[in-house]
């Protein structure tokens, strides 16, 4: 009995002795970042408390979507200094978490998880965002639910079709939500339509998308009604577009 | 020697415990898939033509190679591309949507965003990504 134990009150002490020179002041970052923000920057401040310089052997961020830059890669001892993670937020919403491993020579394997949670507002939450009907279906009314998001106030939102195949139509249903119902004129032929929701006084602009299916095997093209141009031809339907990403650093996984 | 087992264990549980307690706000940056809602290669390659591949990696490793006929959907320019994807999409086909690796979640996210919010059936998270694909193609 006494063996184990004076091995396991060794093996503690050994680890305390190793312990990390490198002190985090914090280690998880939750940010809240504005409506029409494209980025969330978190900075993960640190200072070497250590008798002995601390270096950085390598900074990898869990996605590509992050990117992580240390201000030096070796820290003196009483040096202090910051890693800034910048999480490009592009369309995501909800809550997003990342993540930035930092590897030091400390001690061996020593590593530190450095956590980056954004809260990315969302002014409206449409669901579904893309309704259909088969081809020779009933031209059916389908009913796509909007909800305002608890950060914003929006009385009133406004419907477009990008083509005259499909009716949309808003009704109010209180308490910060909206249907908008959506008809086909007919099911006689594959055609699609975005469906462009604004809400009232804002800039941003949100998407849905109708379409009558032509079955599993013969897939239409993109936005190609009969006698319509694919995206990008003049005079195409506009597609949205997001910024575009920073280039990710190795080592990471998308 | 059943006393000892039973004494390390119990040293063992209590960081361990602590740990649960310091961490019990965090939140796993993983997204939580079903075992029914992943997928082999080699069962989506059964699955022949009618699955529809969906690359969720960034656009730079999407344009650098990709599964044949792949679409890119990736979360930085969703609003763009989704359309694009849903145009394709027929009922009856299945989505296979992929990353990099096994550790990735960038498929997790737009697997769980088909599901939830363009309420697509049969949507399926590739096991082990684009690099599993690569192991038994190339």
């Amino acid at each position: 009995m006494k063996t184990p134990l004076f091995a396991f009150t060794l093996s503690m002490i050994m680890c305390l002795g190793a312990r990390a020179e490198l002190k985090w002041e914090q280690t998880n970052v939750e940010l809240h970042p504005a409506p029409n923000d494209k980025q969330a920057i978190g900075h993960f401040k640190y200072q070497n408390v250590g008798k002995t310089p601390v270096h950085f052997k390598s900074v990898k961020a869990s996605c590509g979507c992050t990117t992580a830059q240390t201000q030096k890669e070796e820290v003196a001892p009483g040096d202090k200094g910051e890693i800034t993670a910048t999480f490009n937020i592009g369309d995501r919403t909800g809550t997003q978490v990342k993540t930035v491993t930092v590897e030091t020579d400390e001690a061996p394997n020593q590593k530190t998880v450095l956590t980056l949670k954004a809260e990315i507002p969302q002014q409206l939450e449409i669901t579904p965002n893309f309704v259909f009907w088969k081809q020779g279906d009933k031209p059916d009314t389908k009913t796509i639910n909007v909800k305002v998001g608890k950060e914003f106030t929006v009385k009133h939102i406004k419907v477009t079709s990008a083509t005259p195949n499909f009716e949309a139509k808003v009704e109010e249903a209180g308490n910060g939500q909206f249907k908008i119902n959506v008809k086909p004129q007919d099911t006689n032929k594959p055609v699609a339509s975005m469906l462009t929701i604004q809400p009232e006084d804002s800039q941003k602009v949100f998407y849905a998308t109708a379409r009558i299916t032509n079955g599993p095997t013969a897939p239409m093209m993109p936005f190609a009604p009969a006698g319509q141009k694919p995206p990008g031809a003049p005079g195409a339907p506009t597609v949205p577009t997001a910024p575009a990403h920073p280039t990710a650093p190795s080592g990471q996984t998308h | 020697m059943a006393r000892q087992a039973a004494v390390l264990a119990a040293v063992a549980l209590l960081p361990a415990a602590g740990e649960a307690v310091y961490f019990r706000t965090n939140i796993s940056w993983r997204s939580a898939v079903a075992p029914s809602e992943m997928v082999t290669v080699d069962q989506a390659r059964a699955w022949g033509d009618t699955a529809i591949w969906v690359d969720a990696r960034p656009d730079d490793e999407f344009a650098r190679d990709h599964v044949p006929g792949a679409l890119s959907l990736n979360e930085d320019r969703w609003n763009e591309l989704l359309p694009q994807f849903l145009a394709v999409w027929s009922p009856g086909k299945k989505v296979v949507v992929y990353c990099s690796s096994l550790s990735c979640n960038a498929s997790r996210e737009a697997a769980r965003r088909l599901r939830k919010e363009a309420q697509l059936p049969e949507v399926f998270v590739l096991e082990g990504g684009w690099e599993a694909w690569l192991k038994k193609n190339r």
